[in-house]
């Protein structure tokens, strides 16, 4: 009775903070005075590239100029040019910004397939969730890197959308099996069955009950896969295998430096791009482990 | 014909084993129950955890699959009903066990109370409103809880907005899980008393799940006393606490604390008795497996489960 | 366990039909097929049909399907157009040297993981655990490519301590004690760069568990009968924590497989990752093909290995 009692409080307490989620979430990040720099660096940058990215003129930027090859950096060109005799500053805003919209969206689309994914076998369990997670299991072995660089370069009329759907098309599965494991928690409570027993519809539970009660994990969930995401799109681009030379993002500026004379002598060109990726990436990953602490209501600081 | 009425109820888990994962057996939670009940009563299921009670509540509301058997409502098999024929579902409502649990803690009460009336009824948003609040007072809280959340209550009030959902489409029958186990003993008494006054006010039935016998002698006409899945005893709340057949249910009445101290002395000692009584007559009363017998009648108000050679 | 091993080597089959049968379709959605890389195009139309013909390329898919997974089975992956030589040869030294890379990452992974792991488990809230856990902070958030180029361009070019590409100096003799040498020189840097990144996750597992154990209760009452502090963690804590990391290297291999792409490709290390990359920009499709599926391959056995051993060493998986 005691330790039943000791339980009660303790959801009571848990339960008490959570229907302002949101707050606590916004609460724990000012509280965590790193998060809360790494926030305000990533609203400058963010604002920063898309306004700044309104004046610039991308093919004047990707124009190539013979006269201005590999120019270390100076008054005109503030990061030097690359071989093209391209600015690299120019093609920063502009990577940044293409960096940090191919992240958002891919980790949008790839949230909502974990998302209805999750909820549906952690809901339905029995045999769809069986079923289900026998897919997810057979996603998860493949060599992804390899698989995407392969479709990649096989995919007919090869474009930005094309890019970003075959990244989602790999990239839904850990999200997905975490909302699941959750949905699954949840969906046990009574509060799920009594909804049951009001005549409320399953599709309806998920979103209106289940979702809810789920959504603060998502939320720090697609944080950290949005840091991820600007990595693998930075990877693969990298490698050739992401964005063109004619769209330059974050990763394209690094690819410059697969040549071994550019990687040594011309820093200029990828050593920005570089440390832009691991800061927003740190960035990013502060503010998701704030969040993380928030849902947790062990490790909040707040 | 009974209002609500069960026949040989079987509810059955896989244990799902081997290297394909097959059914390789079955847990009988529910392993062939019957029982009827009358309008306007309340019919109480005992039994210890794991006997199969809340299985059989749950396989009424559909909430759990049913193997074999029967269940009939006010003339009406119910057991396998489907999609667009749930319309039964509306007269039969439950209220949980866990206060805590069966709110969601997303969401306001106007919203927890008004979920059924917005799966049922075509109402505005002020009609909802006004509806949630009558509900609201007829459970005994104040209107203005509406734009609360679950956790702002206490455990009793929490309960009461668990009734206040149950009976926003003027069920018929309201199957009660532990309705009170899991409140303090101070908030117990109160909230079974305004049970009864729902009850007599909105002509309820009821199913009563508990393994509290003092509680179930409060509540309940009739009693059924489960054990692994099985009766052992059933009848009026006056045949079985007076009169108990099976050492099964002697032992369980055996076993409820007298208040008086000075019965103290004597208590023991009838329990050291039926103890006893039960040590050396297990095998009468139980199967190879420990199971129970079938039910035999002995009156028309009293069954027990006994082996057929008595 | 048994039951668990068995069921578990069950699910990889359907898992291999799959995977195989993914390559299958990417192959045939490549242009060409495995004629473009036989006979050159001068040749006329009809003694081109011929040849499609005896290489079974007018079959309905799954014939072609059947003898192209026999063919793998037994090792062959056909031709490769660019090298002109059978694939199977191609790859043949590459995966010695992708092994070799592999082995020195995990054993350097370990090597690290530990210590650090244990260190800032034991300690935790001390200076060196806040060092610590900071690295692995940093290293969660660092792509692997950005962090093996910056240590190339340090060690490799600025203070030239290593060799900047290949996996040997030219003209030394196999077998020789300086040819070993220096293979393994030229191995170190990609190596070292892996597994600085792969560690980090090994390092924080081993660091939460060490301290979710430590306040368990068998170690709580271990150390009130008197057990030494060293004892506690030898006998007790570490036996608990350490087995589940020997576990996790199948996992390991998955996670090396994207690894080697990059490194190899940016240390220009003759592996199969820079096999890989080098015949997907040369469209030599069939040797993508064959490398693509030797990765999923060894995807699906490693997880297939650690899934086994971790249900040896933590037997609540065995439930599921």
């Amino acid at each position: 009775m005691e330790v039943n009692n000791m339980e009660m409080e303790a959801k009571t307490q848990e339960s008490s903070q959570s229907p302002s989620g949101l707050i606590i979430l916004w609460r724990e990040i000012v509280r965590d005075k790193l998060a809360l720099v790494s926030l305000i660096f990533l609203v400058l940058i963010t604002t920063f590239v898309y306004g700044i990215a309104l004046f610039l003129d991308q093919s004047e930027i990707i124009k190539v100029d013979l006269f201005a090859i590999h120019e270390p950096p100076s008054k005109e060109f503030w990061l030097g040019t690359d071989y093209g005799g391209r600015d690299v500053f120019g093609q920063l805003i502009i990577g940044t910004r293409n960096s940090l919209s191919i992240g958002i969206l891919v980790t949008l689309m790839t949230g909502v397939i974990a998302i209805v994914f999750g909820l549906v076998a952690g809901y339905f369990g029995g045999a769809v969730d069986n079923i289900l997670m026998r897919i997810l299991d057979f996603f998860m072995v493949l060599p992804f890197l390899m698989i995407v660089i392969v479709f990649v370069s096989i995919v007919p009329k090869y474009s930005i959308l094309s890019f970003s759907l075959i990244m989602t098309a790999f990239l839904w599965m850990g999200k997905a099996r975490l909302f699941r494991a959750k949905a699954l928690q949840e969906s046990e409570l009574d509060y799920v069955q009594a909804a049951r027993t009001l005549g409320t519809p399953s599709i309806k539970i998920m979103f209106t009950h289940v979702f809810p009660n789920i959504y603060s994990i998502i939320i720090v969930a697609m944080t950290l896969a949005l840091a991820n995401n600007i990595g693998l799109e930075s990877g693969l681009s990298f490698l050739g295998f992401g964005f063109p030379e004619s769209t330059p993002s974050l990763g394209t500026l690094m690819s410059y430096a697969r040549n071994p004379q550019t990687l040594e002598y011309r820093w200029w060109i990828w050593l920005p791009a570089a440390i832009l990726i691991l800061l927003i990436m740190l960035s990013i990953r502060n503010v998701g482990e704030a969040l993380k602490r928030a849902t947790d209501a062990r490790q909040r600081r707040g | 014909m009974a209002f609500l009425e069960i026949k040989d109820l079987k509810v059955h888990f896989p244990i799902k084993g081997g290297i394909f994962g097959r059914t390789v057996d079955h847990i009988k939670a529910v392993d062939g129950v019957s029982l009827a009940v009358e309008k306007g009563m309340t019919y109480g299921l005992v039994g210890e955890s794991g006997s199969g009670k809340t299985t059989t509540g749950r396989a009424v509301l559909g909430l759990n699959k049913v193997t074999d058997g029967k269940i009939i409502y006010n003339g009406r098999d119910i057991t396998s009903l489907r999609g667009s024929k749930l319309d039964y579902r509306k007269d039969i409502q439950m209220i949980f066990q866990d206060p805590y649990s069966s709110l969601n803690p997303k969401k306001r009460v106007l919203d927890i109370v008004s979920e059924p009336l917005k799966n049922y009824e075509k109402l505005s948003r002020q009609e909802i409103k006004k509806r949630v609040q009558e509900l609201l007072e007829l459970v005994g809280l104040s209107p203005e809880s509406i734009v609360k959340y679950p956790h702002q209550f206490s455990g009793g009030q929490r309960q009461r907005i668990g009734v206040a959902r149950a009976i926003a489409l003027k069920p018929k029958i309201i199957i009660a899980d532990e309705p009170v186990s899991a409140l303090d003993v101070s908030v117990q008494a109160q909230v079974l008393n305004f049970m009864q006054d729902i009850q007599s006010e909105l002509d309820l039935t009821y199913i009563f799940i508990s393994h509290d016998l003092g509680v179930i002698k409060h509540m309940c006409d009739h009693i059924g006393i489960m054990y692994r899945g099985r009766y052992v005893e059933e009848g009026t709340t006056e045949a079985i606490f007076n009169d108990p057949q099976h050492i099964y249910t002697k032992r369980l009445v055996a076993a409820i604390p007298d208040i008086n101290p000075r019965n103290r002395e004597k208590q023991l000692h009838f329990r050291q008795e039926v103890e006893t009584e039960y040590e050396q007559s297990y095998n009468d009363y139980f199967d190879e497996d420990g199971l129970a017998f079938q039910l035999q009648t002995i009156s028309d108000k009293h069954s027990v489960a006994l082996p057929e050679r008595s | 366990m048994w039951k668990f091993t068995v069921r578990r080597m069950l699910i990889m089959i359907p898992q291999l039909i799959l995977l195989s049968l993914l390559i299958f379709i990417m192959a045939q959605m490549m242009p060409g097929d495995a004629l473009t890389g036989l006979i050159d195009p001068s040749v006329d139309p009809e003694t081109i049909e011929q040849q499609r013909e005896k290489l079974g390329l007018n079959e309905p898919w799954h014939v072609q399907y059947a003898d192209w997974v026999s063919g793998a089975v037994q090792g062959d992956f056909g031709q490769s157009f660019r090298f002109k030589m059978p694939v199977t040869d191609l790859m043949m030294e590459r995966m010695i040297n992708t092994f070799w890379l592999s082995l020195v990452t995990l054993i350097i992974t370990y090597i690290i993981s530990i210590p650090l792991g244990i260190t800032s488990g034991r300690y935790n809230d001390t200076w060196a655990d806040q060092a610590i856990t900071s690295y692995t902070y940093i290293g969660f958030a660092t792509p692997l490519f950005i962090f093996a180029l910056v240590m190339l361009w340090i060690f490799g070019f600025y203070f030239g301590w290593f060799p900047t590409g290949g996996s040997v100096k030219p003209g030394l003799e196999p077998g020789t004690f300086e040819y070993i040498l220096s293979r393994f020189n030229h191995l170190l840097l990609p190596a070292i760069s892996m597994s600085l990144i792969a560690t980090v996750s090994t390092v924080q597992y081993l660091r939460n568990d060490i301290i979710d154990t430590k306040q368990k209760d068998f170690i709580i009452t271990a150390r009130s009968k008197g057990a030494p502090e060293s004892r506690v963690y030898n006998r007790h804590i570490l036996r608990n924590s350490l087995l589940p990391i020997a576990a996790f290297f199948g996992y390991e291999l998955t996670g090396l497989i994207g690894g080697t792409v990059f490194v190899e490709t940016i240390f220009s290390y003759p592996g199969m990752g820079q096999l890989f990359i080098e015949s997907i920009t040369l469209r030599d499709y069939s040797v993508v093909t064959a490398t693509t599926l030797l990765f999923g391959v060894a995807a699906v056995l490693g997880t297939l290995i650690s899934d086994i051993i971790l249900s040896i060493v933590d037997p609540r998986i065995r439930i599921k």
